[in-house]
């Protein structure tokens, strides 16, 4: 079935909506996703603070300088993880089924979802640089700078937010989308999201060398100890939106196969 | 008229030691009953030593660091990690039993109350036996040197298993207070404070600010300054050295006692 445009784009603001409201009206999801990337950051102010006189480190102020880019990833990252959960929970209970017999747009239904973690990650991010800046810590980027990691952050969760939506979409079930979650964790922890990779070695080094993630979070590092630049641009958004495209590919043909399947 | 008889101190001795004995074996015997309960549990010690150990490879560089590998540093990290949470786990499962009514089936037998929190313990400290050689194994694989020998694991395993202790009385008290998923989380929170706010990640005279004053109090930097007292260099004042080992061994003995004191009250409160 064919739908005007207009429609469709109505579909999705109000799915948006719905799975945007749904995040914020719980706080056991929302409260975890902030409070952790902070309290690490906290941890590793005093734990690291003299770690960056170390060769391989970049010139920085402070660890909070150096580890704001790995906070506002660890956030993101673990925060989109709850719209897919949401969106199982929804092929759990039936509310799936139920959008899937109206005349519902059915790319809304996968959008509208992912809307609502993208802006939780644009809201984690922001809320991150708002609480890190009374501690001295500023994006020499300026507002662009600011600008871009909080666009990162919508990039971010709706990238992870999408290939967490495969899991759903696949097995239906919330438990198997928390349980991907470790991955998630070691890839984190795999890339340079909390030392810079000049200061590692071996075999972990070359996994850190490979993993997106390090190209991502060192893109946002740069935006803010050096300030603008063109790679650090690129790596901060075009990386991010590329797997979005990717994952979101993903995601589709995986709506579809479960439509078919139906 | 009734009478009540009242059995011998050797016989209730003899059915507290037989129900240790049984309630012990059922946890162990649920490491092949239950596989995917056992492996998060010696994943999540390797997973940290690992990741710890690549990622903060270079802090062994910083002035003042007791070891030249990070491994040596990470190792015991991980192992008290899963012994901490492979502890309060245990608090898991006796969530589960109340739920499912099997507590109330053990309540009901003639029994010590004591055995019920021995019992499960006992299995518990195997299994983190069991999850402490297979990391030290692969700590050692990878690269780990005990500076301290024989001595210095002897050290590591104590640390490990008072840990677990700590962590079990902690999670059983939680479990019985509250009887639901609700104790869970207190358990997984609390115990990861403790474990993070101490010279988990950095000794005490590398950190400083907050952390430093934190941990300096944190009866955990005492455990994890005995559980490493084997793998710090010869030169360190720490390697094998009385002044760094007294400390963990109070800390475990005061911890242990309050939290077995707890879960014992608890479980007495649970009867009423």
């Amino acid at each position: 079935m064919r739908r005007r445009p207009a429609e469709t784009a109505r579909h999705l603001v109000a799915l948006s909506r719905r799975s945007t409201l749904a995040i914020f009206r719980q706080p056991a999801l929302v409260g975890p996703s902030l409070i952790f990337p902070l309290f690490f950051a906290a941890l590793g102010s005093s734990a690291f603070s003299r770690a960056i006189s170390l060769p391989g480190f970049p010139q920085v102020d402070s660890y909070l300088q150096f580890t704001l880019a790995g906070t506002v990833t660890q956030g993101v990252l673990f925060g989109s993880v709850t719209g897919a959960a949401a969106l199982a929970t929804d092929i759990q209970d039936g509310f799936f089924d139920r959008l899937l017999a109206a005349p519902a747009s059915r790319t809304a239904i996968l959008f509208g979802r992912l809307a609502g973690s993208s802006l939780f990650g644009a809201m984690q991010a922001l809320v991150f640089l708002l609480v890190l800046l009374p501690f001295g810590v500023v994006v020499q980027a300026g507002l662009l700078g600011y600008v871009s990691i909080v666009v990162a952050g919508f990039l971010t969760a709706f990238a992870v937010g999408a290939l967490m939506s495969v899991v759903a979409l696949k097995t239906g079930s919330a438990e198997a989308v928390q349980g991907t979650f470790p991955v998630l964790f070691i890839l984190l922890f795999l890339s340079s999201a909390f030392f810079p990779r000049e200061t590692m070695s071996g075999v972990y080094r070359r996994i850190a060398d490979a993993n997106p993630i390090s190209y991502m979070v060192e893109g946002q590092r740069w935006l803010t100890i050096d300030g603008v630049s063109l790679t650090a641009m690129l790596q901060t958004l075009a990386i991010p939106a590329g797997i979005a495209v990717l994952t979101t590919a993903l995601a589709l043909r995986q709506l579809s196969a479960r439509l078919r399947a139906r | 008229m009734t009478t009540t008889v009242q059995p011998s101190t050797d016989a209730l001795i003899s059915s507290t030691q037989r129900t240790i004995g049984i309630l012990a074996k059922r946890s162990i015997r649920n490491i092949r009953r239950l596989p995917s309960a056992f492996f998060p549990a010696l994943a999540m010690p390797i997973f940290n030593m690992i990741v710890f150990a690549g990622t903060f490879f270079a802090v062994t560089k910083i002035p003042g660091f007791p070891t030249d590998r990070s491994i040596n540093w990470y190792m015991p990290l991980g192992i008290m990690m899963g012994a901490a949470f492979g502890g309060v786990g245990l608090g898991f499962t006796a969530i589960r039993d109340i739920e499912t009514g099997f507590y109330d089936r053990l309540r009901m037998t003639p029994t010590s109350r004591l055995s019920l929190v021995l019992g499960p313990l006992t299995g518990t400290l195997v299994r983190i036996v069991m999850m402490t050689t297979i990391v030290i194994v692969l700590g050692v694989a990878l690269g780990a040197r005990f500076t301290g020998g024989v001595l210095g694991v002897l050290c590591l395993y104590i640390a490990a298993l008072g840990l677990a202790t700590i962590g079990a009385g902690w999670g059983l008290g939680l479990a019985f207070r509250f009887q639901d998923m609700r104790g869970a989380a207190v358990m997984q929170l609390s115990i990861f404070l403790v474990m993070f706010l101490s010279s988990a990640q950095v000794p005490l005279n590398v950190m400083t600010g907050w952390l430093h004053t934190v941990a300096r109090v944190n009866p955990a930097t005492n455990i994890l300054r005995l559980a490493r007292v084997g793998l710090v260099d010869v030169g360190n004042p720490d390697h094998l050295s009385w002044n760094a080992v007294w400390g963990g061994l109070v800390a475990i003995g005061v911890m242990a006692g309050l939290t077995l004191t707890f879960a014992v009250r608890s479980l007495h409160r649970l009867n009423d």
